[in-house]
């Protein structure tokens, strides 16, 4: 058994000459949730879209379950080993909820009765009800429905909480939670909403201009990185920024901010040489992260 | 289940098709109600010839509505537009393109042939003199494949086109292909249009068999044309 889910690497592709993704390199592990950061346009639509075959890549190799993406027929394979949730959460209009379930089952030899049952239940979806009738709520939940009950071993959702209502967020992110530990789906989403990322993945992956800037499990992200902050009594010497270490520096008066990763308790040291009035070292948050690294703050 | 979502779909259009095709045989039953009668002395073969050519085009409406929006609004929804609907969700399933296209299409294609034959059936009623059964099922063979052309050229448009210029697009093609058949002899033998107009084969001449094979291949090729463009295309 393979443990790397989803394996792309030296991934490329443009629009019109525009490039969205840049050799992107990504790996994620069989049983993990991993949240996709990344700005508007940062390339993580496009991303999903070449993993499910729905975009041709300019360059670049892809891997799913282990097996090399690489033509129609592979891909074909792959999808029935996945779910999908796209941002829209668009199913067909003409359809009723049980039309659509009864549609979908017969292309995944291993749906599970029993956990359609189940979602149904708990969702109390109206299986009689039209699908352009449900809430978008109701539409993610069956499309969700629609991705477990199949079996799939590996869910990609692009943005699965847009539009959804706080309470309804919260129950959509309960549920994959429980997915995963409780059927080991690999979960791999779309989100800009680092609040939640936070609240249930154990891995992320931070994307820039089309390239992974952050990739690694959340916990050894957060204790790898600090926030360093110094004040000096004039202006912050120029030296900083060519310490060893530091990823960011925001400067602002007296004060330098630093994002710094690794030997902090070295950088430390060799930042009291330049002689700071005050240091103080802080653990950062997801979010810092993310700013530091998408904006270069 | 690909037949079942393609019936779901576009049962609606086929019905609606259907009603089109009852208020034109139900017409001249309506029409004097309302004050239209023919003047006297029109002979019944002007009459029928106005009916054969009346089904003509209904045969080319309905082939293009049937195929533009069917094949147009899930499988291609909005062609160019960027926005794409529930066809993410039919791409994430296990299922290759040249086979959604395939079934969608080939579900048109019946809708359109029974369509065409119901019509044909109709207008051959309406002969003065009736029809032998050789020559009723010829009339309604060759409707059908003449048709077909008109179908797979709008499969076809509607892989490439958003539903809005799909018809446009169709009319400004047959319109160019009329012009051709008209400047030289060899368009205008294979012509699916002369196939199906009543001039080229008033019934007793024999069955004109160069438009309808042409015309079965140009919708083969289409189709062909068709599944590679959406197997092309980007999502």
């Amino acid at each position: 058994m393979n443990d790397i889910i989803i394996a792309a690497d030296g991934l490329s592709k443009s629009y019109e000459g525009k490039p969205a993704l840049r050799s992107l390199r990504l790996e994620v592990p069989r049983g993990s949730i991993c949240g996709f950061l990344g700005r508007n346009g940062a390339g993580k639509t496009t991303t999903l879209k070449l993993l499910l075959g729905m975009l041709r890549r300019d360059a670049g190799s892809i891997r799913l379950f282990g097996e090399p993406v690489d033509s129609e027929a592979s891909s074909i394979a792959a999808r029935r080993r996945l779910g999908f949730v796209s941002e829209d959460k668009d199913l067909y209009p003409f359809m009723t909820v049980e039309q659509t379930i009864r549609f979908t089952r017969p292309f995944f030899p291993g749906w599970r009765r029993d956990l359609e049952e189940k979602y149904l239940d708990l969702f109390q979806l109206p299986r009689k009800k039209a699908v352009p009738k449900l809430s978008r709520g109701m539409r993610t939940q069956l499309m969700l429905l629609l991705a477990m009950a199949r079996g799939a071993e590996l869910l990609l959702m692009d943005e699965p909480t847009s539009g959804l209502d706080p309470a309804m967020t919260e129950d959509v992110l309960r549920i994959l939670a429980g997915l995963a530990a409780s059927e080991g789906t690999t979960i791999f989403f779309s989100s800009h909403q680092l609040a939640e990322v936070e609240q249930i993945c154990d891995r992320v992956c931070i994307i820039d201009q089309g390239q992974v800037v952050i990739d690694g499990m959340l916990d050894d992200l957060k204790s790898e990185y600090r926030r360093i902050l110094l004040v000096f009594d004039g202006v912050p010497p120029r030296e900083l920024a060519s310490l060893a270490g530091v990823d960011h520096l925001r400067q602002r008066g007296r004060t330098a901010s630093l994002l710094a990763h690794g030997d902090v308790d070295g950088l430390v040291d060799r930042a009291r040489e330049l002689r700071p009035s005050s240091v103080e070292v802080r653990p950062v948050t997801l979010k810092e992260l993310f700013l530091d690294h998408v904006r270069g703050e | 289940m690909l037949w079942y979502k393609a019936w779901l779909e576009t049962r609606w259009r086929f019905v609606f098709m259907l009603g089109s095709a009852l208020m034109v045989w139900l017409a001249p039953q309506w029409l004097p109600s309302f004050g239209f009668r023919l003047p006297p002395g029109v002979p019944a073969s002007r009459i029928w010839m106005a009916v054969h050519l009346g089904s003509v085009l209904l045969y080319i409406v309905a082939a293009s509505f049937l195929a533009g929006s069917g094949v147009n609004t899930q499988t291609t929804y909005a062609a160019t537009s960027g926005f794409h609907g529930s066809m993410l969700f039919t791409l994430s399933l296990p299922v290759s393109r040249r086979r959604l296209l395939l079934v969608r299409a080939g579900l048109g294609a019946v809708q359109t042939g029974v369509l065409v034959a119901i019509m044909a059936g109709y207008t051959l009623l309406q002969r003065p003199g009736g029809a032998s059964a050789v020559e009723a099922a010829e009339y309604i063979a060759r409707a059908i494949a003449c048709t077909m052309a008109v179908y797979a050229l709008s499969v076809l448009l509607a892989c490439v086109l958003d539903e809005m210029w799909q018809f446009y697009a169709a009319g400004l093609c047959w319109i160019a292909f009329y012009l051709l058949q008209s400047r030289f002899a060899f368009v205008s033998w294979i012509s699916p249009l002369r196939g199906m107009s009543l001039f080229s084969y008033p019934l007793t001449a024999p069955m004109p068999w160069a438009p309808v094979v042409a015309s079965l291949v140009f919708a083969g090729v289409c189709l062909c044309a068709s599944v590679l463009v959406l197997q092309r295309k980007e999502y």
